[in-house]
């Protein structure tokens, strides 16, 4: 089984089972936008975007309105949901520990986080834009936001539902509780820590362009927002697919860094 | 108390001095308005080096106590001293050998065999040979880097046995430990625990609900009767060892023990 299994995945179709439905996607809409059945004012050419997406990731400057703003509109969408996501986790993986080990934290929190939840990201827009201005902070505090909860909450489920036969294990061989916090619990809590990590890393993407949708000069949501005023439909479908690879690409730097740091994380998420 | 006993008592020496004191323990827990008793006046001495069954059928409380002993639940009344010392929290003096697998998955088995050493005051390579030793004691010197998912759950629990054997127990706590195994593996594992036990002289206390792995194993068994949970009889065991699994002393014993748990 494990060796079929191990058999399957050295072969070339292996490979490129991931491309599989992005290539027939594209596929799908070169015939469509040939075929005239939408038209390309509404969905541009593939080949279209493509020369789109290369004036806008490798053009020289001054070649078009966005030709070459790649790197910068890259770099400050990075910057910011990094901030954001690392303090989402900051504050979310430890608080989400603790309740779902301590019941007094738990009961504490639980109501007011639930509540929160509730209120859709979006809500808090306008609010934040008043606080913080339009630029970094207000993007920042979006994102922070929306990340924290899929991270807490994934934390205190898991640190809940840790197998206490570990920490039974760990008591009776004397491990004090500090240690049997990171030696016990925390890579007892792994798979859900990722999960959680993985969805608040997601939905910060999400947010990212929800904060600078409102107006600041730079970044992959400004350059869709922008494109949009303009008429510029193949540029907005160019910021969709840098998006979603910029998202897929960081979804597994995630994981292999995690992976890279933590046996646990390795060896059982 | 003869104090002067526990004096010349060495540690892990057979027969010499009690390790363990449980005096009229009790347990209750409560259930809806009222109190549901579940072990009522226990009292039993357990001596260094004395390998004691406890012997009952499902729900007679025989794991409770063992919780008890270790530190996991605190008795409703009574007391229980190690060594004289009251038992308060869970510690390294007093090892438990789980019924299900308690392995953590995320460390290989060396890892999980040294993890109770760290932060002791050892040296890394009397340490590392430590582990080496008790790898090989428990028969998986080849086994070392594997992870717990990988072997069978006899090797698990071999695993089991040695992360917490290393640690130099005063008493070995073991709920009902090979149940899951099967037949084969039970008996291989039954023999394991003897070999040790010979070697290294531990206190074991042994709950089970086989009859004839106490028999097998047993100094003394503590047989227990259901609701509540008491010690209805302490038997000793004086079949000379080792003792031959189809010897006919061995088989009249199993039977009348097992008579007396079925009335």
């Amino acid at each position: 089984m494990r060796e079929r299994h191990a058999k399957m995945q050295h072969s070339g179709a292996w490979r490129i089972l991931p491309a599989v439905i992005p290539a027939l996607f594209i596929l799908a809409w070169t015939a469509v936008s040939v075929t005239g059945l939408i038209p390309t004012y509404l969905l541009p050419h593939p080949l279209e975007i493509a020369g789109t997406g290369y004036t806008y990731v490798l053009g020289q400057p001054g070649e078009g309105p966005y030709a070459g703003r790649f790197l910068s509109d890259a770099g400050a969408s990075l910057f910011r949901v990094g901030c954001g996501f690392a303090a989402a986790v900051a504050v979310g993986l430890p608080l989400g520990v603790l309740s779902g080990r301590l019941s007094l934290i738990h009961r504490l929190m639980s109501t007011t986080v639930n509540a929160l939840r509730a209120v859709p990201g979006i809500t808090w827009l306008p609010l934040a834009m008043v606080w913080f201005g339009i630029g970094l902070r207000t993007t920042v505090f979006l994102v922070a936001l929306a990340a924290f909860f899929p991270v807490y909450l994934n934390a205190a489920a898991g640190a809940r539902q840790v197998n206490p036969l570990w920490l039974q294990a760990g008591a009776m061989m004397g491990v004090r509780r500090l240690r049997g916090t990171f030696a016990i619990l925390l890579p007892g809590t792994m798979s859900h820590l990722m999960t959680g990590l993985r969805l608040g890393l997601g939905i910060s993407w999400a947010y990212l362009v929800l904060g600078e949708l409102t107006g600041v000069p730079n970044g992959l949501g400004a350059v869709i927002m922008d494109a949009r005023m303009l008429g510029r439909i193949d540029m907005i479908v160019v910021g969709i697919i840098v998006i979603a690879v910029i998202g897929r690409i960081s979804d597994q730097l995630l994981q292999v860094g995690m992976k890279f740091c933590f046996k646990s994380a390795r060896r059982t998420a | 108390m003869s104090s002067h006993l526990k004096a010349v008592a060495l540690p892990g020496r057979k027969g010499k001095g009690k390790i363990l004191e449980i005096e009229r323990l009790q347990k209750v827990f409560p259930m809806d308005g009222g109190f549901l008793p579940v072990l009522e006046e226990i009292t039993f001495l357990a001596e260094s080096g004395e390998l004691i069954c406890i012997l009952g059928r499902s729900g007679c409380g025989k794991s409770t106590l063992l919780k008890i002993l270790a530190g996991f639940v605190p008795p409703s009344f009574g007391k229980v001293l190690i060594k004289g010392t009251p038992v308060k929290s869970p510690g390294p003096d007093r090892c438990v050998i789980f019924q299900e697998d308690a392995l953590f998955p995320w460390l290989s088995v060396r890892e999980n065999i040294a993890f109770g050493l760290t932060g002791r005051d050892q040296s890394k390579k009397s340490r590392t040979l430590e582990v080496e030793r008790f790898l090989e004691l428990v028969g998986l010197g080849e086994f070392g880097d594997y992870l717990p998912h990988e072997i069978s759950g006899g090797m698990k629990q071999r695993v089991a046995l040695a992360r917490v054997l290393i640690l130099k127990p005063e008493v070995l706590l073991m709920d009902e430990p090979f149940a899951s195994l099967d037949a084969q593996s039970r008996e291989e594992m039954q023999n394991l625990l003897l070999t040790l036990w010979q070697e290294l002289a531990h206190t074991i206390l042994f709950v089970t609900h086989d009859v004839n792995e106490a028999v097998i194993l047993a100094d003394r068994i503590l047989l227990m009767s259901k609701n509540p949970g008491r010690i209805r009889e302490e038997i000793r065991v004086d079949l000379p060892r080792p003792r031959s699994r189809d010897s006919s002393a061995l088989l009249n014993f199993s039977r009348r023990l097992y008579e007396a748990l079925r009335d």
